[in-house]
């Protein structure tokens, strides 16, 4: 019942692909737009935005399950602040060598493997949809209260300090990352390539496999593939990206607390993911700025009515636009292409 | 020897609080197979309406039915507006639970601020047993929990209402052609299980500092309550659940941290989960 629902929501991302405004055009006009800002703003938003990137790019490695799988995870932002613990301890060893580097190195491997255990765990047995929610938001939970209650590694409470990581180049020297300039533009290439990296996983065989088990598990099974290993790799895979922006998102705010972790801004991610159309990589990357961006600026004028404002826009999104604004969009665009065309 | 009863008494106390605060879920997902991501916004609204009218004067008891009212009420409107047209979509009503959790958490924070509110115990002191004492108040919402969850089973297996609930659950096609108003039904059992989790919180209340993000950990709680007890078996399933992760929760916290503590239970309830998918005691 909840597969042909989802079904009859989500425009399959194979016939989207074939549309004329592509996604991966609209992708270069954005990238090319975010990599000439610095030119033309400067202080504030340049200093913030490589984090609504990362916000982004966790908002992707959600659609990457619950658009493409159709799997939802209500404990994306766990394996977000796992990442940004992840590179806070890194940053207090010494390993001889940047110690960013390793943390860089490290934090998806941590992610991906936490998820791969859970994931095999759980899909191995068949866990129902509905649960696997309940599992992952128990997982957020337990991210959140380990780091309350290990304060001696955390710093419970009052969050851990990371130290902003240089990027260097062994004997050809160092950039330091101090200022937002720099920054902006060590975070942005990473935020491409992870784009690109899983753009070019989802329109390939693999995307297809899973897209597959979205629409019709069984006759995924009776043509041979591993559902569950299909499931666990595409999970593992979500883990790893959130856990490398969670990493990248320390190392940038130099901060990381509990809270990044908790239910509260898992659930965030998951309204910016079915506003923005969780069937499309890019409008989940571009939710996930936007939405961050609005709720920052809009938070500091109206607090409380702007997470109400979110929380109807989801509702309303979720009885009568599942496919989100990308998905409105590009039904749209092919409404309009079939008028042309006539 | 003192210590083990102690221990006892005290996972028996928890025990019974969780049944009773997981009752309410227990009923709208064990009866119309609604996953109610609002349960824990709902306990925390019976908190707040008991807060909010015992602050205003009215009698603790008074105060609780009013606020089990006024959360029925609330249910009752949110399955009329939004959650009936969903019902054969149960993934989509956990989101549209979810979407209500967010907005009637900000609805309260908006309403009756975030700072810490506190609900007077009602029955202060402790009775002696000799070797232990129980908190009164604790002791007498122990009793409560068992009093409502055995009533409610006796409507369940005993009246006309339980049949139709117990055919409806069965078959539904078929209780709706031998004339059940199914819709009718449905919208009764969403606002007893909105009733119960509003009356639920607000007997917690007196119990811990009220803010608006106590549902939070219940629910998540209350959810293995559930799913460890086994689905849709209200009586047993509701107190062996409560049991295993009240029980579990009490011993574990004797030897790390509570928060820790309760981080172990939940990883323990997740294997349940998976061996053991339709409740602790049945094979899947």
């Amino acid at each position: 019942m909840t597969q042909r629902s989802e079904k009859q929501g989500i425009e399959s991302a194979a016939i989207r692909s074939r549309n004329r405004f592509s996604e991966e055009k609209v992708a270069v006009i954005v990238f090319i737009i975010f990599a000439l800002l610095p030119i033309f703003i400067t202080g504030y938003p340049i200093y913030i935005l490589p984090q609504y990137m990362l916000f982004g790019v966790l908002a992707m490695s959600l659609a990457l399950l619950w658009g493409f799988v159709g799997i939802l995870s209500f404990g994306q932002a766990a394996f977000f602040a796992l990442g940004a613990y992840t590179m806070g301890l890194a940053m207090q060893t010494n390993f001889g060598v940047n110690s960013g580097y390793i943390g860089i190195l490290i934090s998806p491997l941590v992610g991906g493997v936490l998820a791969a255990i859970t994931g095999y765990f759980l899909f191995n047995a068949g866990v129902k949809a509905t649960y696997f929610v309940l599992v992952t938001l128990a997982l957020s939970i337990m991210i959140e209260q380990i780091a309350v209650s290990q304060s001696d590694i955390t710093g419970g409470w009052n969050g851990m300090y990371i130290d902003r990581m240089p990027l260097t180049f062994g004997t050809f020297g160092e950039i330091s990352l101090f200022n937002d300039i720099p920054a902006y533009y060590a975070i942005f290439p990473v935020v491409i390539a992870i784009y690109v990296f899983v753009r070019w996983l989802a329109t390939g065989r693999f995307g297809k496999i899973l897209i597959g088990i979205r629409e019709n598990e069984d006759r995924m099974t009776a043509l041979g593939f591993n559902i569950s290993a299909y499931k666990t790799g595409a999970f593992a895979l979500s883990g790893a990206i959130a856990c490398l922006a969670g990493a990248l998102y320390g190392a940038h705010a130099n901060f990381v607390a509990p809270s990044l972790g908790g239910v509260l801004f898992s659930t965030e991610v998951v309204v910016w993911v079915a506003i923005a159309g969780r069937a499309s990589l890019l409008a989940a990357l571009l939710g996930g700025i936007l939405v961050a961006s609005l709720s920052n600026y809009l938070s500091t004028i109206t607090p409380d009515y702007w997470q109400l404002v979110l929380g109807i826009i989801f509702i309303l999104v979720i009885v009568f636009l599942k496919g989100g604004v990308a998905g409105a969009i590009s039904d749209l665009s092919k409404h309009l292409q079939s008028k042309v065309k006539r | 020897m003192e210590t083990i009863i102690s221990v006892l008494v005290d996972a028996t106390l928890i025990t019974l609080v969780l049944a009773l605060a997981a009752f309410g879920l227990a009923i709208i997902y064990g009866l119309i197979g609604v996953i109610n991501m609002g349960h824990g916004a709902m306990l925390t609204l019976g908190a707040y309406f008991t807060w909010a009218t015992t602050t205003a004067g009215v009698p603790f008891i008074l105060a609780v039915i009013l606020a089990a009212l006024g959360v029925a009420i609330v249910g009752l409107l949110l399955e009329h507006i939004i959650i009936r047209h969903f019902y054969d979509k149960p993934f989509d009503t956990l989101l549209l639970t979810w979407a209500f959790f967010l907005i009637m958490t900000e609805v309260i924070k908006i309403v009756f601020g975030t700072d810490f509110r506190n609900v007077a115990n009602p029955l202060p002191g402790a009775i002696d047993f000799g070797t232990i004492k129980i908190p009164a108040y604790r002791g007498a919402i122990a009793l409560f929990s068992l009093l409502l969850i055995g009533a409610t089973a006796f409507v369940f297996y005993r009246t006309n209402l339980g049949i139709k609930i117990r055919a409806l659950i069965q078959n539904r096609e078929v209780a709706s052609l031998l004339g059940l108003n199914v819709s009718r039904t449905y919208k009764f059992v969403f606002g007893i299980g909105s009733g119960i989790a509003g009356l639920a919180g607000g007997l917690i209340s007196p119990m811990l500092s009220v803010d608006p993000y106590i549902g939070n950990v219940y629910l998540v709680r209350s959810f293995f309550v559930v799913i460890v007890g086994g689905v849709g078996q209200l009586l047993g399933g509701t107190l062996i659940g409560s049991f295993f992760i009240g029980g579990a929760e009490t011993i574990f916290a004797l030897f790390s941290k509570q928060v820790f503590a309760q981080s172990i239970v939940f990883l323990l309830a997740i294997v349940i989960l998976r061996y053991r998918p339709a409740g602790i005691l049945k094979q899947s």
